[in-house]
């Protein structure tokens, strides 16, 4: 940055200090020459340190400060030289007392130093009584070092004290709350070569401006203003705005996708019947992912309510295929099994409830977006719940071939890839039934979904009449895991304000 | 899902062709399964084959059959020859009421080591693990042919009448006492929670071969490496799926080399040979083919494509079904398999060319537009599980059950039911955030579920707290109030009872004459319970009965 723009941006405190720095100075050296406070030299010191222009530097020092006693000295005399004035001969300690105005405390102090320096004798009458002796006359004559030392301006580097300071010094220390000692940091600063530089080029450090106030703007006083320079790549406090929960949002962006895809969205109870669930897509009853494990049930109700003709049609069509060519499950439907309550376990069961309404539309295209429900303990890979996203496309004529052109779409739109992989796979309602890979430009072949195409004997019952539905479902989550670059499946449904503050819009 | 383990090498041994792991995991495709893994140093194959309805792929013997007409080692269905035999097998009538169903067959000639074995009791086991639901359906037994002397007697006694010393153990024990007692007697216990009597198996010197479904005897259930024949059974409640079992363990042995030999089944009216090889057929046409694939194939190259997966096919598409086969209910189970013959990878894709209009109920929308506004007054948005539990929904909001959903097979009392309402989620939520710095302010737009009557309704809600040292009624009063007015609906607020706020600070919120939300200051109670000490006000709205009020013009 040139000089003068660099200039431009110093606030009046980097300015003031700056005019007064020619050689490395403590803070309060450069507040008594500037006139600022010292918290005002500390922020302006520490701005332009950031700036490059001065290097800062701690010492630590061992300083004497007076203490409370001895601010009180200094300003009154040491307390053994009241006393001494009043010293006489035989005067009576009580008398020094009232006229020095000293406490019992300190008359005990005096007496001891005094005597020490053999100015007075001690006589005990009925009380005690002092006389003043030729020493003391001489020590009121002048100022001992305790007193000359007391008269200096603190605080005092301890490392610069003379010899005869230091001998009051420690004749000072032995007495209560006179001075004390202590470690200090004490902060220098110096113009680094480049503020040396700056300081000498001549640059003016003019008057500026932080603040545009609206009385400015109003009078137009701004016009012969100059306002201060930013540097505007500081780093400022952090701030958060309300926002989406992230996998709502992803659910939000997918649902915007699939609308601009020509999907409609369906919608189910999350308390649904086994029918809807599993008999309506022709899952046989006795099928292992229909065991006990497989579904949460409900304790109350226990049944929902069903249409009566059409669980007859289902009926008929697991046990003996009617309706279709097909032979069926050959076993004996349960009526009471249909109609128990469990969680949804896949949002398949909102693609049932489709083709049976009175809503559906053919040709159609149709996504749910589900939260599902199964038996499982949760850990980074489980969550309570979950969500599916399902679908159908129903209309006339409708092959494997569509089902792939499908497929490949969703790989585009949803992994951002065209390289697909189709296998075959098991799903108890499709006919075919394939499962979807799809090259991810970051995370190699994933899995994306399975799909297949209805089978006649799903659709039949549901529908009243046989049509091609190409039926597909993605692992939402795993997909919003990628996508918000989560591991633990639980951190979906994250309850740590910390995470959700700081988790990224994407 | 069933997951089998095997050798590589005796995956190349029974194939008779070398494999790399590469092909293999591409072999699996044919069969629907995936490959699981492969262990070089001990040479282990682990495949997950997913489809309840195949069984017979879960055994290597059954891949490697798969694996053979796919390599083209075998053209339609595989051979297999079961020798007439003497064998008898006499049912008694008193199984009837308890599990009235048996199917056998014996085979021998072939020396078994431990590996054979191992492979053998996988296939057992998920025969009747996976497909037979646990032993309910189809239980399997392996027996030690040269210690049996038949024929065979399958009957039910009473619990007590019986002694013998199952697998495992060194004592003779009662039928009752196995099923008291031993492990596996525990575990199995449910399939006969009901019964009077108990099956038996027992051969004509009245030396107990088995306990179905539950144990084999240690006498003569007991195979030992070095062994040469060997008597397979298997009971059941239905003959059909004791018949496809059977069927896929002969065939098992056949490929291994045994030699199979029939069983006559005398029931009381009617004799059942098995093994029985039912060979079902199913009629395709051209026409099927072609709208189910969107493939134009000649009736040849059909033919080939199935025969390549193990069917037999004769002209006009007469399609006869292998008989450890019992999946194939449409043609289009058929026609699945051509496809899979042909490669799923050849498939040309064609895009979907009908127009249609995508959209989502104006719900969504309402619900969305509610969001967004609180977003715009800078409120966090939270999602939770919709899985909670009666502490949480009401314990701690101070209020009783209003009527929750619970779950009888929950699997943590922490999941244990349906949220019934969405404040608590958020209550919760800021009792989790006690560390972080205030204020706290978030919702969170969700579905809730109410048990009413007879009936279960979902509804969408919205929550809404604030938490922060001057948190207040108005603050929170000037949400509902900025929501309403910019959705312009006209509202009134009045005094109720909430035991979830504090008395006098909480208002119903009313419009249409209709109660659409609470609004108030959270009880200290509420707040003592969840361990937050700093005020919190917060609202809980239903959109869905808003919705119906207003939001549909």
């Amino acid at each position: 940055m040139d000089e003068e723009r660099l200039a431009q941006t110093l606030h009046n405190y980097e300015r003031k200090v700056l005019s007064v720095l020619d050689k490395e100075s403590t803070v309060s050296e450069i507040s008594s020459k500037s006139g600022l406070k010292d918290i005002e030299v500390m922020r302006g010191l520490q701005w332009l340190e950031n700036k490059g222009i001065v290097k800062l530097r701690e010492d630590v020092k061992e300083i004497v400060e007076l203490d409370s006693n001895g601010e009180k000295y200094r300003e009154g005399g040491l307390p053994e030289r009241r006393f001494l004035k009043f010293v006489k001969k035989d005067t009576p300690v009580s008398e020094i007392l009232k006229e020095a105005k000293l406490s019992n405390e300190e008359v005990s102090v005096c007496l001891g130093v005094l005597k020490g320096k053999a100015a007075i004798a001690i006589r005990k009458d009925k009380e005690l009584m002092v006389s003043i002796l030729p020493q003391g006359e001489k020590i009121l004559q002048k100022e001992s070092l305790e007193e000359l030392f007391l008269k200096k301006k603190f605080p005092i580097l301890l490392s610069e004290l003379t010899d005869e300071d230091k001998f009051a010094l420690d004749s000072l220390r032995k007495r209560k709350n006179i001075v004390k000692v202590e470690t200090r940091k004490i902060r220098k600063a110096e113009l680094t070569e480049f503020g040396r530089k700056l300081s000498k080029s001549g640059i003016k450090f003019e008057e500026t401006y932080d603040r545009l106030t609206p009385a400015m703007v109003r009078d137009g006083s701004w016009a012969n203003k100059k306002f201060r320079r930013y540097d505007v790549k500081i780093n400022v406090p952090l701030v958060f705005g309300g926002k989406k929960q992230h996998y709502a949002r992803f659910l939000d962006d997918v649902r915007g996708k699939f609308i601009s895809l020509g999907f409609s969205e369906m919608f189910g109870p999350i308390v649904e019947t086994e029918f809807w669930d599993m008999d309506a897509l022709f899952m046989p009853q006795f099928h292992s992912a229909r065991d006990i494990h497989a579904a949460y049930y409900v304790k109350e109700p226990k049944y929902g309510k069903l249409d009566n003709y059409i669980v007859e049609r289902v009926k008929e069509s697991h046990e003996i295929g009617k309706g279709t060519i097909s032979k069926g499950w050959q076993y004996k439907f349960d009526v009471n099994k249909t109609k128990q309550l469990i969680l949804r376990t896949q949002g398949t069961a909102l693609s049932a409830r489709m083709l049976a309404s009175k809503e559906l539309k053919i040709p159609g295209k149709y996504f749910g977006i589900a939260r599902c429900f199964r038996p499982d303990v949760v850990d980074a890979t489980h969550s309570a719940d979950f969500n599916q996203v399902e679908g159908i496309v129903i209309e006339e004529g409708l092959n494997f071939r569509h089902l792939k052109g499908l497929l490949k779409m969703f790989a585009e739109e949803f992994a951002e890839t065209d390289q697909i992989k189709i296998t075959p796979a098991y799903f108890p309602f499709t006919e075919p039934s394939a499962e979807l890979h799809a090259k991810h430009p970051e995370l190699g072949w994933i899995e994306l979904g399975g799909s297949g195409i209805f089978r006649p004997e799903l659709v039949k019952p549901l529908l009243g009449r046989e049509i091609s539905v190409l039926a597909w479902g993605l692992g939402i989550d795993r997909l919003a895991m990628f996508k918000l670059g989560i591991k633990d499946i639980r951190e979906l449904f994250s309850h740590n304000l910390d995470f959700l503050k700081d988790v990224k819009v994407v | 899902m069933p997951t089998i383990k095997f050798s590589l090498k005796d995956l190349q041994n029974l194939v008779g062709k070398k494999l790399e792991i590469d092909e293999v995991s591409k072999l699996v495709e044919y069969g629907k399964g995936e490959l699981e893994g492969y262990d070089k140093d001990s040479d282990e194959v682990s495949v997950e084959f997913g489809d309840t309805n195949l069984p017979y792929l879960w055994s290597i013997e059954g891949f490697a059959r798969l694996v053979n007409g796919v390599l083209g080692g075998c053209k339609g269905i595989p051979k297999i020859e079961i020798k007439k035999s003497d064998y008898k097998l006499i049912v008694d009538e008193s199984v009837k009421y308890v599990r009235p169903y048996i199917a056998a067959f014996v085979a021998k000639g072939h020396k078994v080591d431990d590996y054979l074995i191992k492979q053998m009791i996988q296939l057992q086991e998920k025969l009747c693990e996976s497909y037979g639901r646990r032993r309910l359906k189809v239980a399997i037994g392996v027996y030690s042919y040269d210690k049996i002397k038949f024929p065979v007697h399958y009957k039910a006694t009473s619990p007590e009448s019986v002694k013998f010393i199952p697998l495992e153990f060194k004592k003779e024990m009662t039928q009752q006492e196995i099923l008291e007692e031993h492990p596996t007697g525990k575990e199995y216990a449910w399939i006969l929670k009901d019964a009077k009597k108990y099956p038996i198996l027992v051969d004509s010197a009245d030396s107990v071969l088995s306990f179905p479904p539950i144990i084999n005897s240690n006498l003569t259930g007991r195979v030992v490496s070095g062994e040469e024949h060997l008597f397979v059974e298997c009971t059941g409640i239905e003959l059909e799926p004791l018949l496809l079992a059977m069927n896929i363990m002969a065939y098992a042995f056949y490929d291994r080399g045994f030699e199979i030999y029939s069983v006559d089944v005398k029931y009381e009216n009617k004799k059942i040979t098995t093994p029985l090889l039912f060979n079902d057929k199913i009629k395709i046409t051209l026409e099927q083919v072609k709208s189910l694939l969107g493939l134009e194939l000649k009736n040849s190259e059909i033919k080939m494509l199935l025969e390549k997966m193990g069917y037999d096919v004769g002209s006009d598409l007469n399609v006869k079904i292998p008989s450890y086969r019992k999946d194939i209910l449409h043609p289009n189970d058929v026609i699945e398999d051509i496809g899979i013959a042909y490669g799923y990878d050849k498939f040309d894709e064609i895009p979907l060319t009908s127009y249609t209009v995508g959209e989502t109920s104006l719900l969504v929308k309402f619900r969305n537009n509610i969001r967004e506004m609180l977003i715009g007054l800078g409120f966090q948005e939270v999602l939770s599980p919709i899985l909670s539990n009666k502490a949480v929904l009401y314990d701690k909001m101070n209020i009783p059950d209003f009527g929750t959903i619970e779950l009888t097979n929950f699997m943590s009392e922490t999941y244990s039911c349906v949220r019934s309402w969405l404040l608590p989620m958020l209550i919760d939520f800021l009792s989790k955030n006690k560390h972080f710095e205030y204020p706290q302010r978030v919702f969170e737009q969700g579905l809730v579920t109410v048990h009413k009557g007879d009936s279960v309704v979902d509804y969408e809600r919205i929550a809404v707290v604030s938490a922060n040292d001057k948190a207040d009624y108005t603050e929170i009063r000037q949400v509902i109030d900025y929501l309403f007015r910019m959705l312009d609906v006209s509202y009134s607020v009045e005094d109720c009872e909430h035991d979830s706020f504090i008395p006098g600070r909480v208002g119903r919120v009313i419009v249409n004459g209709k109660k659409v939300a609470y609004i108030g200051e959270i009880s200290p109670k509420v707040l003592n319970n969840n361990g937050i000490e700093v005020p919190v006000v917060g609202l809980e709205l239903n959109i869905s009965e808003l919705f119906e009020i207003v939001g549909k013009n």
